[in-house]
């Protein structure tokens, strides 16, 4: 449904689609074992956080409030850039969130600390990659 | 009945530097040598499919060899008493190139490599024309920035995964499920640090921007690039290839690891060059037909946030 990237927005409820992609999935449980973290995903100004434990999403929740402390690394870009990167077949330089993020191309912006988000490279790549089944 | 590849590997002791590096390659085919050099971090296994493919390998000797630290080529002895990370500079990896040819008494071979081994051959045709009878960069630009960061090397994250995700996605989607993560694979087994310090040259050591116009074009310089290659993308190429005289530039359906992630799409793009590579040097050709049909291989198979709500958000337990 979103091959053609023709998805503008991305709302709640299609963001806790995506976070039952993730949490059925049978590869994340082994390549994500050790992936805990919140992080946050930008589309435009909607911000979602996601609250991820064992390589397992806990919680989604739209917009961040003074109670949610721990949030490691933030990614954000604008909707039109998610909207290709979550396509069937993404275009080139929409394919991967590094492609997305290299100063080259500048589309990504990873703010936060970029710690947690290198240690789980894998596992974050795996993750968003379902949004392409969404 | 047993399977067998064609492909026979070896050491050789390559002097450079005034250091000794025990060297592995492996090789295949007869007639016109081609040197194919793997990108930054992985090794010659890269090639393996032009290496047992009958079309090349009857008109061309393959050669393929892993460059010291990576692959089965170790480092220098004296590797842990190094005072400073692993680097490749544009000068040691020319002259090693060069060393290595001479080594296997290779006469002006054909040199083929991809993404750091395609910008070298920049460094080579300004440096060392005469060792070289044609190059056939893949994945190649003048300039490639960065790439030369700590997190690639770094006690706290798992140096091959992340080197081999953080280059998963240079890859085409439809490129096959099993050969991409067969080339995620060689990136995984690098070495600590290495794909980091090869980066150095990709990144910080070559910059060639001023001095493709000088590159002479006695040697035919081939550059082939995939649309879907973010860290040298076809613009690059198509740029630096317009400031190099005698070149050629095809941008084709792939990503930066054409030899390895999609080979039998790789064939459809190299067999013209090597045929026209074959019928400029007509002498020095295999004993096989001069097929380069083009059927599959064997194998072939801003950073402002958005204002928060306080209250009234929406949240979903799972």
């Amino acid at each position: 449904m979103s091959r053609y990237g023709s998805r503008s927005s991305f709302d709640l409820e299609w963001i806790e689609r995506w976070a039952r992609k993730v949490n059925d999935d049978r590869i994340l449980p082994v390549v994500g074992r050790f992936f805990t973290s919140k992080f946050v995903l930008g589309f435009d100004d909607t911000e979602y956080l996601v609250d991820v434990r064992g390589g397992k999403i806990q919680k989604i929740a739209q917009g961040l409030t003074p109670n949610d402390m721990g949030v490691e690394f933030w990614l954000k870009a604008p909707s039109s850039a998610w909207s290709k990167f979550a396509q069937e077949v993404p275009p080139p330089m929409f394919n991967d969130i590094w492609a997305m993020a290299h100063p080259l191309h500048k589309q990504l912006i990873i703010e936060g600390n970029s710690l947690p988000f290198w240690q789980n490279l894998r596992a974050l790549t795996r993750m968003l990659s379902l949004m392409r089944q969404v | 009945m047993n399977t067998h590849d064609p492909i026979v590997g070896r050491y050789v002791y390559v002097q450079c530097e005034g250091k000794t590096y025990r060297t592995y390659y492996e090789e295949h085919g007869e007639g016109i040598p081609m040197v194919c050099l793997h990108t930054a971090g992985t090794d010659g296994r890269q090639y393996r499919h032009q290496l047992c493919d009958p079309d090349i390998s009857q008109n061309f000797r393959v050669i393929a060899f892993d460059m010291p630290w990576h692959g089965k080529s170790i480092p220098p002895a004296d590797f842990h008493l190094m005072e400073d990370e692993y680097k490749l500079t544009t000068k040691f990896y020319c002259e090693f190139i060069v060393a290595f040819c001479r080594a296997l008494d290779l006469r002006k071979p054909v040199l083929m490599g991809q993404s750091m081994g395609g910008n070298i051959c920049l460094a080579l045709a300004l440096r060392y024309e005469s060792e070289f009878s044609a190059f056939i960069a893949l994945e190649a630009c003048d300039y490639s920035p960065g790439w030369w960061i700590d997190p690639l090397h770094h006690p706290h994250i798992h140096g091959g995964e992340v080197v081999a995700t953080s280059v998963f996605g240079l890859m085409a989607p439809l490129s096959p499920d099993d050969y991409r993560w067969e080339t995620w694979w060689y990136y995984a087994q690098g070495g600590p640090g290495i794909f980091k310090g090869d980066l150095y040259f990709y990144s910080v050591d070559s910059d060639f921007r001023d001095q493709c116009q000088k590159i002479s074009g006695k040697v035919p310089i081939y550059f082939l690039t995939g649309e879907y290659d973010f860290a040298c993308t076809p613009e690059m190429t198509q740029r630096t290839a317009e400031k190099v005289k005698n070149s050629e530039c095809i941008i084709f359906g792939g990503g930066h690891f054409p030899t390895s992630e999609d080979p039998a799409k790789f064939k459809e793009v190299i067999s013209p060059v090597l045929k026209k590579i074959l019928s400029a040097d007509p002498e020095r050709r295999g004993q096989g037909s001069n097929a380069l049909s083009g059927r599959s291989i064997s194998e072939s198979r801003s950073s402002s946030r958005s204002e928060r709500p306080n209250e009234g958000r929406k949240v979903i337990e799972f």
